[in-house]
């Protein structure tokens, strides 16, 4: 899977550890790591792979050292980049440190010097040309069956992001004729929220720039995502111009309005990372599920659920371990429910690839069908089937 | 052929040379420090019998680690050689509990076997702060222990068998599945808490006991530790021997408090909780006459309002060792003299003792532990960028050690020698002793392969001791 030592990498790789590489990331930060080893019990890339070089606190030693001198060869950046940047390690680290936050620093750090795996650098150019991570040269708002639905100027605007755009359009729909009806628009040009390319290192000031530029033209107070990673970025990365409301959030508070009607389902509640640890959004969409139908949790929640395995650039370069992560949130899930929900696209899509025996749908999906807009009854036939998806080769990034 | 290429013969692509993995295992959670040349990841007895094996063939030395989060550098290999990373022999191989045994390989985390055992009524009863990723191998060479040793007894109490690889490759079964044996030298215990430098452990047979019916906490605050200290004394004097015992000083209630506000544990004073297990009515009577021991001289006395509130408080208290930065994040908290044990008696002299010394150097400090059993943690944490203030910590985590000698006690209670406080040995022990142990070492490792510069075992050097 990524073994420790192993040699794959690209020959840019290779010319870049002859030159001198300077990493320079807070000593406190660093220092806060005592190697207690409480990590290795969470790190789920770790249960996998077994180095301490694919856990937190090894991580955390080899950011140290390359401070001091340490070459980034490729087990350096197998290291680091088999990082999800879940954060499970984090929410349980006793001495407060934040191993995610140093790691992606460092990837940063790597690339803004040209060090950077085959899989970075595809991704940096992809977004770059194509403003999606898909490197999609179709229409972001092919989905959008009314192109009237974009007003110049409205209080709240619709972030879709480009998994929604591209690869789940029916769930782009869905949310917006459910946000419309409370006076929502659409960025008439949304490019990539940015959140790819800052996992995994690289700029994505022009990214954010471009959105950002459109928000206030529009005038916007607040921002609408369903994506968790969108949601992520555009609360940490971007200006604290607006406000940034999860859809779960939006739909919680507008329950007496929506009308829902209550459906014979038993269905169970995958916390995205970004979403959960990340920005603590745990209740709204529980919230959303209860007053639709019966929720039954999974094995590990909240601040303790496992990752999905798609984040963090893990998905894009490390594919087998993205799965196999994704396979071992499966076991996570109680017998007898018809679905899992979510409120991202990419833990979503991730679920479905590692072979999920129920059906993974997003929130609106559900909300979909209880709202009785939808005029297919079967949720699944709005997707594309896992086997379909992956045959395709793209690489979304958390 | 390279050393490499044999070792690949042997364990394919589970060894690595890298140097950012060999970084990675060149400490555990101490300050000692000593990089492997490579790293090897065995996943059955005959692996790690090959690569022994080899390494004595061509002299080089093998250092076993488990979940790498000991204190005091036992599993880091100071003399370079081979890193055995036993983490990945992680299996439950049979659960015996017709003979109350189980058995399992190095591997397997003490969390993870009971989180197996309990469904049919059984526990691993040592039970250290590092119980969710510690390894029962890590936990077998250093004769480790925890919370509830002061009931339960330590690691030692709970091991039949184990199945080791010597320094030349053989492999040797040490006892059986009978709960008693008087068939000659207990090798068992021989092994036990000799931290890898006689041999490998690659399987043990473990005994378990019973999980009790209920738990009751008892949180009692007093004015000072010594008084603390004094109310643990008349509480066995009355007849009770709780299942965990342990004190937190302030400084590490005002730590447990700001990681979690909402923890049930009284804002001021030193504090000791008492558990007792059993039935839920002898619990209920054995809380109710520590309540009654402690009222006199304690500021307050609650007992935990039930199994979740239990449960949070000994979480917190599992990891509160490595929490001192939620106090002052520009501070760390360094594990050198963090586990000395005295006699029962001696505790509030042991109390008094570390006060002057922190004192004298200036230095913040948590007191937490077993004082049940007289093992006593104390947390030293400083600025770690400040050179100063690493000299006035080695130099009060020295005389930490020398008062625990000084007054009849050990400079490790229960998380090994390694090499951080191997240069205590001597003085602790006896120069007899030491040659007795050392007749044994070259006995079982005639070329000294096995986790040199433990232990004071050798006269070679152990760089990174603390001094």
């Amino acid at each position: 899977m990524t073994g420790s030592g192993d040699s794959k990498k690209v020959t840019k790789i290779e010319r870049k550890i002859e030159t001198k590489i300077t990493i320079s990331i807070d000593p406190r930060a660093i220092e806060l790591c005592v190697r207690c080893g409480t990590c290795r019990s969470v790190c789920p890339a770790f249960e996998i792979l077994g180095w301490e070089s694919r856990n937190s606190r090894g991580r955390v030693m080899v950011v140290k050292a390359l401070g001091e001198g340490l070459a980034p060869d490729s087990n350096v950046l197998d290291s680091l980049n088999t990082c999800t940047t879940c954060g499970i390690c984090a929410a349980k680290c006793p001495a407060g440190a934040n191993p995610p936050e140093i790691v992606q620093k460092a990837r940063t750090r790597l690339v803004s010097q040209g060090v950077m795996t085959e899989a970075q650098a595809g991704l940096m150019r992809k977004v770059g040309a194509s403003g999606n991570t898909f490197g999609e040269p179709g229409d972001r708002l092919g989905w959008l069956s009314d192109p009237g639905a974009i007003k110049e100027k409205a209080e709240s605007v619709y972030f879709v992001g480009c998994l929604d755009s591209y690869r789940y359009p029916e769930v782009a729909k869905k949310t917006f004729e459910i946000l419309r009806r409370f006076g929502v628009t659409l960025l008439p040009d949304e490019e990539c929220c940015g959140s790819p390319l800052i996992r995994t290192g690289s700029d994505a000031r022009k990214l954010v720039d471009r959105n950002l530029d459109q928000i206030r033209r529009i005038g916007a107070k607040t921002v609408i995502t369903g994506c968790a990673g969108c949601y992520s970025t555009l609360k940490k990365y971007y200006p604290l111009e607006f406000e940034v409301v999860s859809v779960p959030e939006f739909l919680a508070e507008r329950l007496a309005e929506l009308d829902l009607k209550r459906l014979d389902l038993t269905v169970t509640y995958h916390d995205p990372c970004h979403l959960g640890r990340h920005c603590g959004i745990y209740d709204p969409p529980r919230k959303v599920i209860k007053a639709i139908c019966r929720l039954v949790e999974m094995k590990s929640i909240r601040e303790d659920a496992r990752c999905c395995g798609g984040g963090g650039g893990v998905r894009a370069g490390y594919p087998d371990l993205s799965l196999e992560i994704a396979r071992r949130r499966l076991a996570d899930v109680p017998p007898g429910v018809d679905a899992i929900v979510s409120c991202c696209p990419l833990c979503i899509r991730n679920l479905r690839d590692a072979g999920s025996e129920v059906e993974v749908i997003d929130l609106i999906d559900l909300v979909g069908r209880a709202l009785e807009v939808d005029p297919d009854p079967d949720p699944s036939s709005r997707y594309e089937s896992p086997a379909a998806e992956r045959t395709t080769d793209e690489s979304p990034v958390g | 052929m390279d050393l490499i290429d044999k070792l690949r013969e042997i364990v394919g692509d589970r060894i690595s040379a890298a140097p950012s993995e060999r970084l990675c295992y060149s400490s555990d959670a101490s300050q000692v420090r000593g990089t492997p040349d490579y790293v090897v990841r065995p996943l059955t007895t005959g692996e790690v019998s090959a690569v022994v094996g080899l390494a004595a063939t061509e002299g080089v030395p093998v250092t076993a680690r488990g979940a790498g989060t000991g204190l005091a550098g036992g599993a880091v290999a100071v003399r370079g050689g081979i890193v055995l990373d036993m983490s990945g022999m992680n299996r439950i191989v049979e659960m015996d509990l017709s003979n109350l045994a189980v058995v399992v390989e190095p591997g397997v985390v003490q969390a993870r076997l009971n989180e197996a055992l309990k469904p049919s009524g059984f526990f691993f009863p040592p039970d250290p702060g590092s119980s969710n990723f510690c390894t029962i191998g890590g936990l077998i060479a250093n004769n480790g222990s925890g919370m509830r040793c002061v009931k339960y007894g330590t690691t030692r109490s709970y091991v039949l068998d184990l199945e080791v690889v010597l320094a030349d490759g053989r492999v040797v079964r040490t006892g059986s599945r009978t709960l008693k044996s008087a068939a000659g030298y207990d090798l068992t215990r021989l092994f036990i808490g000799s931290e890898g430098t006689l041999g490998i452990i690659t399987q043990a047979v473990l005994r378990v006991a019973p999980l009790p019916k209920a738990r009751r906490l008892v949180i009692a605050s007093f004015e000072d530790a010594e008084a603390a200290g004094r109310a643990v004394t008349r509480t066995f004097a009355a007849g009770i021997v709780p299942s965990a015992c342990e004190i937190l000083d302030r400084t590490t209630i005002e730590v447990l408090r700001r990681c979690d506000p909402g923890i049930a544990l009284p804002p001021d004073g030193d504090v000791i909780l008492f558990e007792v297990d059993g039935t839920a009515e002898s619990t209920a009577e054995l809380a109710a006459e520590i309540a009654t021991v402690c009222s006199p001289t304690a500021r307050r006395v609650e007992i935990a309002s039930g199994e979740d509130e239990m449960e949070e408080i000994w979480a917190a208290r599992r990891l509160v060792g490595a929490a001192v930065s939620r106090l002052d994040p520009s501070k760390s908290r360094i594990y050198v003299g963090e586990d000395v044990g005295v006699p029962m008696k001696e505790i509030p002299a042991l109390i008094r003792e570390i006060c002057s010394i922190t004192e004298r150097f200036g230095l913040p400090a948590m007191k937490y532990g077993h004082i049940g059993d007289g093992n006593l943690h104390v947390a030293l944490f400083i600025d770690v960028l400040n050179v100063d203030e690493w000299t006035r910590l080695l130099a009060a985590a020295d005389a930490i050690h020398r008062a625990a000698i000084r007054l009849g006690g050990t400079v490790s209670s229960e998380h090994g020698i390694g090499a951080a406080r191997a240069a205590y040995m001597t003085e602790q022990l006896g120069s007899a002793a030491i040659s007795v142990m050392r007749a044994i070492k070259r006995a079982l490792d005639p070329k000294g392969t096995l986790n040199p510069g433990k232990l004071a075992l050798d006269d070679g050097p152990s760089p990174g001791g603390e001094g």
